[in-house]
């Protein structure tokens, strides 16, 4: 009897079991959002919200609407200036250049928090000894941040606060360190091993940003899901893989949209909020689109503020003549286009003894590689050849040089391969091309293939996972590769460091580049500070890159943005991560709602 | 049944090892090494060499696969290298939202398969026979992106019947995202089921039992819903229960372009991201259900076949 009952039964104990996870954690109630909202979209899944962790562009742009560092970007100035963000004012440098001391503003709260219990819940005010915490947070060993890279060897004695919580294999936050001292509540003292102007840069970025002791330690590994920062936002709604909700943060200190620009920033409109107290929207809803056609649809929909445009409706959105069709433009649809600081190419591996002994055979390769084919059938034509590494934009970027084994010149490319050794390819084994499995790469790949065939030259492509492609190239291996490198700051020695023989994989110079003659002027560089004697130093590397070819130069790409009428104040940013306080949304031009 | 369902409970710990061996011995031998996903772009030997050691990944591999095996007893495998979520919690919040799609589609799918399926053997050879079994080859042979393609663009944005995706924690805000992912499922798995389950429910139409209710003198409606029905259950059992408890894994495509966050894509990302902890997790689950799967369906055999016995 008991066995038939349970049999019967069976069928609905597994429906009763799947309801109820159905249903679980659910409520039964509809929000109503505030008009003034914003609806921005991200294209990754958030990685976490704590600033140690949040090394790629897309986590980043979260932490950077709760969290805040000592600079910012200018928002609408360019080329890109740094501006004091938590700090009072730029930093007091000392002659040598070793010494950094900030003034910390005063009044700056924290978001209210249950951590803070002191003062049963209510933020308190930001000190300078928050930031000496915060640093060795990014140091901890046991936290193992991604953003180590901005501080290792930078601040006198961080690194071996390091080594000493390593090798005891716990982290004293109370040991002092010479290069990172609070003088005063709101005086904070950096000392760094050599003079760098490239560390400024690094403040600004939402990676060094400042956190709460009470809060790391009150939420402890969760800390990545419970944000707490000074930022001009606070989190509502999280789910990073499919939406996070932001409201103005109401204990927000006063900061207002700025008053000055570059030419053209007022006829464009962007200077009619000047003064304005920030954040001028009320709410961000972020959606994650991991696929375009939703983006791309739901922005046609009104649903997102603006959008990219995927490859595959590129034609349908732009016209011959590189304008909006005018379909969009009649729905009040504009497009910026932007160049992106960033660079796409082919890396040689230079520790091959075969590829990376033979100059005059990366010369012919570069030859033979059509990068106009490639702008039309990768890019839409939307982007600028690559005559060196430095994007435009940055110092050291010359307009005017012309990379001679970057003009398609099959015959030349001939020439130069006979001369390498290897006529019409012969007596050339298959060069090894490393690839990952997605279809764009497979693209890529073939297309690299059959620009090789056209002199003789065989490409073996071999294609495996993201994590072995990454494994091999750390490793060495392979002998060639395509890759893009987008800048972490406005300076050219972000690109230039990838041919500096000391970043050789497992570094970031993956192509494993070595000239004496370079790294000297790289090393000179460092020590200098944005000059013409600097932008002549960039010049003459790019030059030295230009005759070696260790890679084939791709494009700098330029990015095309649509926006719709009621978002305002929307100017490209490669580098100020909180672009969203400066936007505002006009309720009374979305549709529906026009007078 | 209950000694049945322990036999079957302690038959899974061979299984299970086996399968954590062979996960361990894949995930070492072409899982790249999860450092570099950890470093990204600013690796350098002596980092490398401190997040081995930190996580472990220094240790000797079979005290590495015996943390695993510990994972397992514990059911406790930690923080994802990848988003350091803990890994439980990454499951249990991607479970409903996946079961919110999954559990609606598939019972509904397999009810208007079951019913399809009925109606066409009843008129078997007739033209409304052919229309279906047509409609059922031509809905196998477009790919299920062109269903969430013509979806989105047409039903959604151009007639504007759905949302083009998203999702609500709350009801009833949800239901009107989770429609259109919802009929796409039906739609995609409709051909396939109906097919198989005509041809289950043909199979029994020419057995001797049928041929002596006839005989007997029962009609057709009877001879089909009482006796060619419960008859043709077992293989149809087989098809459909062994799927009920894999549905918690998601849909990785339904998921990806509508926007929900449940479990479809946490095994790709975790492969893409050498994120061994979730490789682990979802592994071992994804075993468990298969097993729990396999004894649903011996037990509803015994609700439909009196002939089986579990004993």
């Amino acid at each position: 009897m008991a066995k038939n009952l349970i049999q019967k039964n069976a069928f609905f104990l597994i429906l009763t079991l799947g309801t109820s996870l159905l249903f679980s954690g659910c409520t039964f109630k509809s929000k109503i959002e505030p008009p003034n909202t914003l609806h921005l979209f991200s294209i990754a899944k958030i990685k976490g919200l704590d600033p140690i962790y949040a090394d790629d562009l897309y986590s980043g742009t979260e932490v950077a609407r709760v969290y805040e560092g000592l600079l910012q970007y200018h928002y609408l100035k360019r080329p890109y200036v740094l501006i004091p963000n938590l700090s009072e004012s730029m930093p007091e440098i000392s002659p040598d250049g070793k010494t950094l001391t900030f003034q910390i503003k005063k009044g700056v709260l924290f978001q209210d928090n249950s951590c803070f219990k002191a003062t049963q819940g209510k933020g308190r005010e930001l000190k300078a000894e928050d930031f000496v915490y915060s640093f060795k947070l990014y140091a901890d060993p046991k936290l193992t941040s991604s953003s180590w890279w901005l501080f290792d060897g930078k601040i006198l004695g961080l690194n071996e606060w390091r080594d000493a919580a390593i090798k005891a294999d716990t982290s004293d936050y109370s040991l002092p360190i010479e290069g990172l001292k609070a003088l005063d509540h709101y005086t904070l003292q950096i000392k760094l091993k050599q003079r760098s102007t490239q560390f400024l840069f690094s403040l600004a970025m939402p990676n060094t940003a400042v956190v709460p002791r009470e809060a790391a330690e009150h939420y402890g590994k969760e800390f990545i899901n419970h944000p707490v920062g000074t930022g001009p936002f606070r989190l509502e709604e999280y789910n990073p893989s499919s939406k996070l909700i932001w409201i103005k943060n109401p204990t927000y200190r006063k900061e207002y949209y700025p008053s000055e620009g570059e030419p053209g920033d007022k006829a464009n409109g962007l200077l009619e909020d000047a003064g304005k107290e920030l954040p001028l929207a009320d709410q961000i809803a972020v959606t994650i689109h991991v696929e375009t056609q939703p983006q791309w649809l739901n922005f046609l929909a009104g649903k997102l503020d603006f959008s990219s445009i995927p490859k595959d409706n590129f034609a349908t959105a732009i016209t011959a003549s590189k304008e909006l069709n005018s379909e969009l433009t009649q729905k009040g649809i504009k497009l910026i286009k932007s160049p992106s600081a960033e660079v796409t190419h082919e890396t040689f591996n230079m520790a091959d003894p075969l590829i990376g002994k033979n100059k005059l055979l990366r010369q012919a390769l570069s030859l033979a590689h059509n990068q106009e084919k490639i702008n039309e059938l990768f890019y839409n034509f939307r982007s600028i050849n690559a005559q060196g590494p430095i994007p435009p934009g940055l110092s050291g970027y010359d307009p005017l040089i012309r990379n001679p084994y970057r003009i398609y010149n099959l015959e030349k490319a001939k020439e130069l391969l006979a001369k390498a050794g290897y006529p019409g390819g012969k007596g050339l084994p298959p060069i090894e091309y490393l690839n990952t499995a997605d279809s764009t790469a497979r693209q890529f790949a073939e297309f690299t293939q059959k620009s090789f065939s056209e002199i003789g030259v065989t490409l073996k492509v071999s294609t495996s996972s993201w994590p072995e492609f990454q494994g091999a190239i750390k490793n060495k291996k392979g002998q060639m590769w395509g890759f893009a490198w987008l800048a972490d700051y406005p300076d050219a020695e972000n690109f230039l460091q990838l041919f500096y023989s000391k970043n050789a994989s497992p570094g970031p110079n993956d192509s494993n580049y070595s000239n004496p003659d370079f790294d000297k002027l790289y090393e000179k560089s460092l020590t200098l500070t944005d000059n013409p004697e600097r932008t002549e130093i960039y010049k003459k590397m790019v030059k030295i890159l230009v005759e070696d070819s260790p890679w084939i130069f791709g494009a700098h790409r330029i990015t095309y943005t649509l926006t719709h009428p009621w978002i305002k104040n929307l100017k490209p940013n490669d580098f100020e991560h909180s672009k969203a306080k400066y936007y505002r949304v006009d309720p009374t031009l979305k549709p529906g709602n026009k007078k | 049944m209950w000694i049945y369902i322990i036999r079957k409970m302690f038959s899974t710990v061979p299984i299970i090892f086996g399968v954590a061996l062979i996960i361990f011995v894949l995930f070492n031998m072409v899982g790249g090494d999860p450092t570099y996903q950890m470093l990204g772009k600013h690796a350098n030997p002596k980092l490398i060499a401190e997040i081995r050691h930190e996580y472990g990944f220094d240790q000797p591999k079979y005290i590495q696969f015996f943390e695993y095996l510990k994972q397992i007893a514990t059911f406790d495998y930690g923080r994802s290298y990848a988003t350091r979520q803990r890994i439980s919690e990454m499951i249990s919040n991607g479970i409903a939202p996946s079961l919110s799609l999954a559990i609606p589609a598939f019972f509904l799918g397999t009810l208007l398969a079951i019913s399809i399926s009925l109606l066409v053997a009843y008129y078997r050879g007739k033209w409304i026979d052919k229309v279906f079994v047509f409609g059922c080859v031509f809905g196998m042979s477009l790919p299920s992106l062109a269903y969430i393609l013509f979806g989105q663009y047409f039903l959604a944005y151009k007639k504007g019947w759905f949302p083009i995706s998203g999702y609500e924690t709350t009801w009833p805000d949800r239901l009107e995202y989770l429609l259109m992912p919802m009929f796409i499922w039906i739609a995609v798995s409709l051909g396939y089921d109906v097919r198989f389950f005509r041809t289950a429910i043909l199979e029994e139409t020419n057995q001797d039992y049928v041929r002596t209710a006839r005989a007997k003198g029962l009609n057709e409606p009877r001879v089909f819903f009482k006796h060619v029905l419960k008859n043709s259950m077992v293989p149809i059992i087989t098809n459909v229960v062994i799927e009920i408890p894999l549905l918690i894994l998601g849909s990785f495509l339904l998921e990806s372009f509508f926007g929900i966050p449940g479990l479809g894509s946490i095994t790709i990302d975790a492969v893409h991201n050498s994120d061994f902890p979730v490789i682990k997790a979802m592994s071992t689950l994804i075993s468990l259900l298969f097993i729990l799967g396999n004894m649903v369906t011996d037990i509803l055999y015994t609700l439909v076949d009196p002939r089986v016995s579990l004993e």
